[in-house]
């Protein structure tokens, strides 16, 4: 067992466990950080996706000792009141239906234009590929970034 | 629609299921929070609070279909509600409330609708008398509208300031429901209920309950089905910092631990024995063994003579979420935390295997993500009870998406073996459709051809049948029509060019159902069938009437570099009277998802009796990219609320085998389709 001191939603926090623990296990099941979602846990389908230092990582593949002094951002510090671009535009575009790969989804294309402010439908593709939505929600997903892409500076 | 009803039949309706009515007081598990004094309640559906929120319970389960934003739709319509204060809570699995609670067949629009109209316009009207009764006015004098009833002395008043009067007024004897030209709120594009909860991560499944005391399960499987473990190793496991305990139930090995992590570690350290199962057992025998079922078609006359097999595999349903929940059993009673396509199952289940009340287990049923006749059988519950009941304190079990993918009830594997026969007009004078399951699943023997075909067909017969296997199946996504409806539907293409006529021309001379050719012709015409595509590609159209509602998908694939690549969907959907638009369009881009995923990848493999695939690297599910631009159009004929959880996807994978013979010219026999078998 060690002491973590990791840094989410920009507050340094205290994880006492297992080095090799993935940070979804320690977001969900220590920090109650539940909006990150267990999906498949090989980094196949990118429900449990967060942002480490702006870049997409799925937190399934990222144990609590490679976090290091990443900043990790969860849907939950997205920001402050559920207004983001993108949060808004995915109420906008109607685009859950069960939800659950959602905060995931919001995620990778959070990331996808802090890199990207203006990306092309492939690149939106692209990047947004790397998520799986079982009940199929892609076409919303797509117009819903567009929708943000469209409008970033 | 407009139904009146007796007041016994309301009294019925309001109770649920048969139960007296009660004013101003909820069953104690009907509602998150007890019955203020003011609380309006007049069923346990529904309240109004003197702050002039509307609460209603829904009864069945939201996993992405849209039913929490439908059905208070449904009430609030007749109630004349304030759509901005209606708030949305799932009622608790609890049949002698609720009634029947089970999801699925696309039955909850149409099983719930009229109760659900029922409460909103019995609510309504003792408003209005409440109303009345403070003004000393004829309460027909007085209107409602957004939250409000207007009297004709130009005096208005909340709902919520009228909770407290309106509970000393009778039920209505009759209730009149809206007329269709009338609705404010069916019929207008409403986006989901849930959807600011979901954006920012605050929307509650089940694993993401958390309860004082609890420990945290997940489980070995057997790799083959119906094996038992006969030796298990778990000096490893225990050794794990974290892990509790390793306890052998029925369906495997659960470990116990401290957190998520540990349990899975200390699952991956276990050394389990596993004997008995059909080791034998893979998707190349039971195949052969299929094929050895098939059995001579009857007899049928005609100038030309048709025959085709087609070769469906298993399908996993793998929802995003995969099964869990919390059991916390107590001495006399128990509680439990799921996402469950039939929570009062899950009551019902659990308080048989524990000998107790069923009042006395609480079933909270959360969203699901995703079910798609998956989370019927609570069998995940039930391991949950029975570690809690072992361990005496909350379990929170998980199922790993290798538990889900390889321990799943799969879509049955079948085989189908067709044959028609045409005059010398073309007509069909024949049609045989023999259908083989591993296992064989209901229907066996001789059965209506003519329940799955739209058209007049003389001597159209279907046979059902199957052979003994071990692997588990169960509903999927449009139940048998997924592969009833995609087999014939290709068939029906085959006829067509057999007869020397054009698909839509062939199907439409010969449909039965008004509504279903009106959709076709509408999206052949949308989507400009009959004109030319550039080589490579080609245009498959295919149909599709059921669980109320009917559909037309006309799909434009390219055939390039040994793939296939689906470009344009045009989609015309007869949902009857839509409730949400922007829900039935959600349904029919999610089953089309679906389609493309199951045409051209999805497949369970079974090698040495137990699933090949068991994650989304090897199960693959269509990505963003596979899936085109979707044109969808809604043109209902304004009867019945029809169903959409199930219509929108079996002309999917049909539509796509067309247009794949449309671009190549070549047959599909397989699904998914084998592309090194175009070239």
């Amino acid at each position: 067992m060690a002491v973590f001191k990791i840094n989410v939603n920009g507050k340094v926090q205290t994880v006492e466990a297992e080095g090799d623990m993935p940070l979804l296990w320690a977001l969900r099941d220590m920090l109650g950080l539940t909006g990150t979602k267990y999906g498949c846990g090989i980094g196949t389908c990118g429900a449990c996706t967060v942002m480490a230092e702006g870049y997409a990582k799925r937190s399934c593949q990222m144990t609590l000792a490679e976090v290091g002094e990443d900043k990790i951002v969860t849907i939950e510090g997205l920001s402050k009141n559920g207004d983001h671009p993108l949060q808004k535009a995915w109420i906008e575009h109607d685009v859950p239906q069960c939800g659950y790969c959602q905060s995931g989804q919001i995620m990778r294309a959070a990331s996808l234009l802090l890199q990207t402010p203006k990306p092309t439908e492939d690149e939106i593709k692209e990047a947004m590929d790397s998520n799986l939505c079982r009940c199929g929600t892609y076409v919303r997903i797509f117009e819903a970034v567009k929708s943000v892409a469209k409008e970033s500076k | 629609m407009n139904a009146t009803l007796t007041r016994r039949s309301m009294l019925q309706i309001i109770a649920g299921s048969g139960a007296s009515l009660v004013l101003g007081t909820f069953s104690s598990a009907a509602c998150a929070s007890p019955a203020k004094g003011a609380t309006f309640a007049p069923s346990a559906f529904l309240k109004i609070d003197p702050d002039g929120s509307v609460t209603i319970s829904i009864n069945r389960s939201d996993m992405g279909q849209g039913v929490r934003t439908s059905f208070a739709m449904l009430v609030a319509e007749e109630l004349d509600a304030d759509w901005t204060k209606v708030k949305v809570v799932n009622a608790p699995g609890d049949d002698a409330t609720y009634g029947r609670q089970g999801t699925g067949g696309s039955g909850s629009t149409r099983g719930m609708s009229k109760q659900l109209r029922t409460i909103g316009a019995s609510a309504r009207l003792m408003l209005i008398g409440a109303a009345a009764k403070q003004w000393s006015v004829d309460a027909a004098t007085c209107r409602t509208e957004n939250g409000k009833v207007f009297g004709a002395n130009g005096k208005s008043v909340g709902y919520g300031e009228l909770t407290e009067a309106a509970q000393s007024i009778a039920v209505p004897e009759t209730v009149t429901l809206k007329e269709n030209a009338n609705f404010k709120v069916i019929g207008k594009a409403t986006k989901r209920v849930d959807n600011h909860d979901v954006v920012t991560g605050k929307a509650k499944f089940a694993y993401d309950v958390s309860v004082e005391g609890m420990v945290f399960a997940v489980c070995l499987r057997p790799p083959a089905y119906r094996a038992t473990q006969s030796a298990i190793d778990d000096s490893e496991t225990r050794a794990i910092p974290g892990v509790l305990d390793v306890i052998a139930i029925p369906s495997g090995v659960a470990v116990i631990a401290k957190n998520t992590w540990a349990a899975l570690k200390g699952r991956d350290k276990l050394k389990v024995t596993w004997t008995g199962g059909s080791p034998d057992v893979s998707t190349r025998t039971l195949r052969a063994d299929l094929k050895k079922a098939v059995v001579a078609h009857k007899a049928m006359t005609g100038t030309k003579v048709i025959e085709a097999s087609f070769e469906l595999p298993y399908l996993a349903h793998a929802a995003m979420e995969p099964f869990n929940a919390i059991a916390d059993v107590r001495d006399d009673s128990a509680e439990i935390w799921t996402g469950s396509q039939s929570p009062d199952g899950a009551q019902n289940q659990t308080a048989r295997t524990l000998g107790i009340p069923k009042e006395k287990v609480i079933v909270h049923n959360l969203l699901l993500g995703g079910g798609f006749g998956r989370k019927f059988s609570n069998s995940w519950v039930a391991e949950a009870v029975d570690l809690s009941k072992r361990l005496k304190k909350p379990v929170k079990l998980l199922w790993t998406r290798e538990c889900d993918i390889t321990h799943d009830t799969y879509r049955p594997m079948s085989e189908h073996i067709m044959k028609a026969a045409l005059d010398a007009t073309g007509n069909p004078t024949g049609w045989s459709h023999q259908y083989l399951q591993a296992p064989a699943g209901r229907g066996n023997g001789e059965y209506g051809a003519n329940t799955y075909l739209p058209y007049e067909i003389p001597e159209a017969g279907m046979r059902g049948g199957g052979v003994d296997s071990p692997v588990p199946t169960g509903p999927w996504r449009s139940v048998e029509h997924s592969q009833l409806i995609v087999v014939n539907e290709c068939f029906m293409d085959e006829l067509a060019h057999a007869a020397g006529q054009d698909p839509l021309a062939f199907r439409v001379k010969l449909m039965k159902s008004p509504r279903l050719k009106k959709v076709l012709e509408s999206a052949a015409k949308r989507a400009g069938w009959g004109t030319a595509m550039p080589a490579g590609s080609g245009r498959g159209i295919a149909c599709f009437d059921g669980y109320g509602s009917c559909i037309a998908h006309v799909v434009e694939v390219t055939f390039a570099d040994g793939e296939v690549k689906v470009t344009r969907m045009v989609a015309v959907v007869d949902a009857g009277t839509t409730i949400n638009p922007l829900g039935v369009e959600a349904q029919v881009q999610g089953a089309f998802v679906d389609g493309i995923a199951t045409a051209l990848r999805s497949a369970i493999t079974i090698r040495a009796g137990g699933a090949a695939e068991d994650n989304f690297d090897r199960y693959h599910w269509a990505r963003m990219s596979d899936t085109p631009k979707m044109e969808i159009f809604i043109e209902d004929s304004g009867g019945n609320f029809g169903g959409m959880g199930e219509v929108g996807y079996p002309s999917v994978p049909a539509a796509i085998a067309n247009a794949v013979f449309a671009a190549t010219g070549k047959r599909v026999r397989q699904f998914p389709i084998k592309v090194e078998e175009l070239v």
